[in-house]
């Protein structure tokens, strides 16, 4: 089934900061959402999520950082089963081992406060979260960009590997047209709370029609930027 | 010219720096990478003598390196400022009492397209892009041979990232100073460094010219690095 949501918007302090917006994603289709900081792309990351779980949906959201995720106060065990109470779903340790196999992370000690993993590891554990029940839609907000490099390319084809035959839709949110380039099919170019280009990735990057993407494409290699 | 020489640092137990030889001479770019924990910002913190050296020297023109006055730009740009002294005062800052030569600052604006009003405002009312070249400013403005980067791009978007990039190459082009930068960053360290130094577990791995990193690193852990900043589109063509 087709995910859609119309009518999206945001209002902070007066200013709209996420003029009415329309997003339709297919099953197992990956969605990349581009812009420079400011344009709105985290707002409408929310607003989607937040309209989607209206609609009865299951949508999980994967925040920039897993500090956004985790309660330092509580044990990675404890965070496993709230996740899995939000699903209505009994503990089943079965399906624990396979996200965690997939995810490399079946050797992190669920004993522990989320500060005795490491920081690639706990972003990994909030990925493994989210897929639980394995949702309609995935919402990454920048995934990366609290990692190192090579953590975060290892994360990156991990979740590669675990969606290829799922239906699970990825909508990936970055500011980083190179990393949201090697991994989606379609993308949508945000500039000022407005969705100003949405086209197959290949059509977006040979002819960008709006100044944002020209920018973003312009910019996305770092040894071939213009002169 | 700096010259780091057989550099170890140690906290408590742990050895963080291990026999870190470098040298940078001016108008030069070397980029030193490598993943968190790999003794990258103790490096700089060893260079600016901010972490005592037992073992080892760290010299400009075989003089202390303290006394050619470094400077440093670092990664978040907003909370390097003070949040209740605008820009303008944080600029003078290195100066150290000194006075501030007016057409130098104007000149130093206009090359890091810094509107001249915006050093009148605070820290949090500048986008992190503009406060970022505000910290660089504050790191010219007292014309140090030496400048050392800590990460920063991290905190931009991709675009400002690159803008920001090359804002940093043309000033110094102008002013002649050696840059050190330390980023995980492959692209921006390819792009703009001459030499690449690959930081792990405190020690130097491998010391490679740039552009030849980007073909063929010399150590398996270079090749990884290479390979993951590919994955993640930070260059198109890997040969």
């Amino acid at each position: 089934m087709t995910i859609a949501a119309t009518g999206l918007s945001a209002m902070r302090a007066g200013r709209t900061i996420l003029y009415p917006t329309d997003v339709e994603i297919r099953p197992g289709e990956r969605v990349g959402l581009v812009g420079a900081s400011g344009s709105g792309k985290s707002t409408l990351g929310h607003a989607l999520v937040d309209k989607l779980r209206a609609q009865g949906a299951h949508v999980a959201h994967v925040p920039q950082s897993p500090d956004e995720a985790l309660d330092p106060l509580r044990s990675m065990a404890f965070h496993w089963r709230e996740a899995e109470r939000a699903r209505t779903l009994a503990p089943d340790p079965a399906r624990q081992q396979t996200l965690f196999n997939a995810l490399h992370i079946e050797d992190g000690d669920l004993r522990k406060r989320p500060w005795g993993w490491s920081r690639g590891m706990q972003q990994r554990f909030v990925i493994a979260m989210a897929l639980i029940g394995t949702p309609d839609l995935l919402v990454m907000d920048e995934p990366t960009s609290a990692l190192d490099p090579v953590v975060a390319a290892g994360t990156i084809d991990l979740l590669d590997a675990h969606l290829a035959d799922r239906d699970t839709a990825l909508l990936l949110i970055t500011h980083d047209l190179g990393l949201a380039a090697r991994r989606v099919h379609r993308l949508m170019v945000m500039d000022d709370g407005k969705i100003v280009e949405d086209s197959p990735i290949k059509r977006l990057l040979m002819a960008p029609m709006t100044p944002a993407a020209k920018a973003l494409c312009a910019h996305r290699n770092w040894l071939e930027l213009p002169c | 010219m700096l010259d780091v020489d057989q550099v170890s640092v140690r906290y408590s137990s742990t050895v963080t720096l291990r026999d870190v030889s470098l040298s940078l001479a001016p108008s030069r770019t070397l980029a030193v990478v490598g993943e968190s924990g790999a003794g990258k910002s103790t490096l700089i913190n060893a260079i600016l003598g901010l972490v005592p050296c037992p073992t080892g020297h760290v010299t400009w023109d075989a003089k202390p390196v303290r006394k050619c006055r470094p400077a440093l730009v670092m990664q978040e740009p907003r909370s390097a400022f003070n949040p209740r002294m605008s820009l303008r005062r944080s600029v003078k800052e290195p100066l150290r009492g000194r006075q501030l030569d007016e057409d130098r600052l104007a000149r130093l604006c206009s090359g890091l397209e810094i509107a001249p009003d915006l050093l009148d405002r605070r820290p949090a009312e500048v986008s992190i892009g503009q406060a970022q070249r505000v910290g660089i400013l504050r790191a010219l403005i007292a014309a140090p041979p030496l400048v050392l980067f800590d990460e920063p791009l991290s905190a931009l978007d991709a675009v400002t990232q690159k803008h920001t990039a090359r804002l940093i190459a043309q000033m110094q082009r102008e002013e002649g100073f050696a840059a050190l930068i330390v980023t995980h960053d492959l692209g921006y360290a390819a792009a703009f460094a001459e030499e690449i130094a690959v930081l792990r577990a405190g020690r130097i791995e491998e010391l490679t010219p740039a552009r030849a990193f980007v073909d063929a690193p010399q150590t398996a852990y270079g090749r990884t690095l290479r390979d993951a900043a590919f994955a993640l589109g930070a260059f198109e063509r890997v040969a």
